[in-house]
């Protein structure tokens, strides 16, 4: 037997869930414009509510038990807030700019090392030893590497050789993009199967997003026809 | 009559190529739809082959010890959590059942959920490893939002994590046997592309042993600190998930998901084909007769 409770989640979030897949119907429509507003104001209130939790959690408590340094961090999260006032917006300057400068300084030291000196330590590949495979994958990525690399030499004539080489630099680098364009879909579908999937199992959940897709469906067409859809749904 | 035929075949073959170039896009979402939704309701069972780097990151996950403290990371929003379930519940299993000691810890609001959704399906396993709350798993909740935070845990845990989830002292539990990144012999990553950055910066490039499942999209963004051995292992997205779940033969979301999945992608072919031909069929022959070609 299902809860009751379990039976509204999956009913509600599966009717918010197709509101929001409305969108895909072309119009502007009142159902995609209630599901993305309360979309908003349940993240936003979630979001403040771990915020407020997690500053308790880690500085007020701490501060409790004696760790009285912390209150400088309170002091600087609150002269953030001053950013709202027309007046004292100035006073939010220093916490942000210790906050970007504490940021790019701790990524500065170590992305030096993962984002440049290992990627090129990564390309530096033996050539000419090692089974016929790994010889093959090494002398594609050398050989790609140069390639796409004379592509970016912007300030010599891209003649003879050297254009070749720029030229088909740039098709290796089409293929890049057409590999990450299909990641990029196959994660869009992981996505969306995954969702289906979540109201899909257990068996019992498919009714409610079945009739959730019709109700949805028939309510737009509905609203489109008597023409309530473009009464109904809010300004922007 | 040849001509007219001609003709009529040339209009018929004009319509069928204008359809090809300007179909209502309307038509993909719903074909999207039902070509997801059928194989979820009536699922075929297609085979599913094991990548290199699925089994790499399987062999990387094998050789967690019993006792090994593993940092157990969720840097993904709810949404993403959809696409990476079957990895995070195929990785923890591997993970319970060679008897590590897990951490969880989110690096995003949605995600606060997901460690209590995930230990309710591998209950019945932790349970037959006797797993107990304090001394084998703490639940840390939203706790690495930025890079500040991550480097200080990677520095001084314990001055930056006093409490877990439910706001009660992490004293007394296994995390008290940690204080810098060295303390930590594992890594499983599960990310939307949140805090990994900051994990891999401050931890694995100091040595710890770090894993990812990431979602498709962060795949290429990820590959290079694979191929550089930053990371250990990559699995990648729903359908590492899957394979994951066929190497542990455990099947789970992951594969009961993959008939859906290799459909949306032959859907994808086709609508790909049929786009080209329109294009060169009909869009690029009239840009050609306006230009006077």
């Amino acid at each position: 037997m299902v809860a009751f409770l379990d039976i509204s989640v999956v009913a509600v979030g599966a009717f918010l869930a197709m509101c929001m897949f409305s969108t895909l119907y072309g119009k502007s429509n009142p159902l995609y414009a209630l599901a993305e507003e309360s979309y908003i104001g349940f993240a936003t209130g979630l979001t403040i509510v771990w915020n407020v939790l997690y500053i308790w959690q880690t500085g007020i408590v701490n501060m409790m038990n004696g760790d009285w340094v912390l209150i400088l961090s309170v002091i600087l999260g609150i002269m953030i807030l001053f950013r709202i006032h027309p007046k004292y917006g100035y006073v939010a300057r220093l916490p942000i700019a210790l906050v970007v400068g504490a940021q790019l300084g701790l990524s500065l030291r170590t992305i030096i090392f993962t984002g440049f000196i290992q990627q090129i330590s990564s390309v530096i590949a033996p050539l000419f030893t090692g089974s016929a495979q790994t010889l093959l994958y090494n002398w594609t990525i050398a050989i790609c590497v140069i390639f796409m690399l004379t592509f970016f030499f912007y300030t010599v004539e891209m003649e003879g050789a050297l254009g070749m080489s720029a030229r088909f630099g740039e098709y290796l680098l089409y293929m890049a993009f057409g590999a990450s364009f299909a990641m990029t879909f196959m994660g869009r579908l992981s996505m969306f199967v995954g969702f289906m999937q979540s109201y899909t199992i257990p068996d019992w959940k498919t009714p409610y997003l079945l009739g959730s897709m019709i109700l949805v469906l028939a309510l737009i067409v509905w609203m489109d026809k008597t023409g309530l859809r473009e009464k109904l749904t809010p300004e922007e | 009559m040849v001509q007219e035929a001609e003709s009529k075949m040339a209009k018929s073959n004009g319509g069928i190529l204008k359809w090809m170039a300007e179909y209502d896009r309307r038509y993909v979402y719903l074909v999207l739809f039902l070509v997801v939704i059928i194989p979820l309701l009536r699922p075929i069972g297609m085979a599913v082959s094991v990548s290199p780097d699925t089994q790499q990151y399987y062999n990387v996950l094998n050789t967690v010890k019993p006792g090994d403290k593993v940092f157990f990371t969720l840097n993904t929003e709810y949404s993403g959590f959809n696409e990476l379930h079957s990895g995070i519940v195929a990785s923890l299993r591997v993970l319970v059942e060679h008897q590590a000691k897990i951490c969880f810890a989110v690096g995003h609001v949605e995600a606060t959920i997901i460690p209590d959704l995930i230990i309710k399906e591998v209950k019945s396993e932790m349970d037959a490893n006797g797993y107990q709350y304090g001394r084998d798993y703490v639940i840390l909740g939203y706790v690495m939002p930025n890079e500040p935070a991550v480097a200080g845990m990677a520095m001084d845990f314990h001055a930056i994590v006093t409490q877990d989830s439910l706001g009660r002292s992490i004293q007394g539990t296994f995390l008290d046997d940690v204080h810098t990144w060295q303390d930590w012999d594992f890594i499983s990553d599960f990310s939307t592309g949140l805090s990994t950055t900051y994990l891999q910066n401050h931890f694995a490039l100091r040595g710890t042993t770090m894993i990812v499942n990431c979602i498709g999209v962060s795949v290429p963004s990820e590959k290079p600190y694979l191929n550089s051995g930053l990371i250990k292992g990559l699995l990648q997205s729903m359908k590492g998930g899957a394979e994951l779940e066929y190497l542990i033969g455990h099947p789970g979301v992951g594969l009961t998901s993959m008939d859906a999945f290799t459909f949306g992608h032959y859907m994808l072919i086709v609508f790909i084909i049929i786009g080209n031909i329109g294009y060169l069929g009909y869009v690029r022959k009239t840009q050609t007769e306006a230009r006077g070609g």
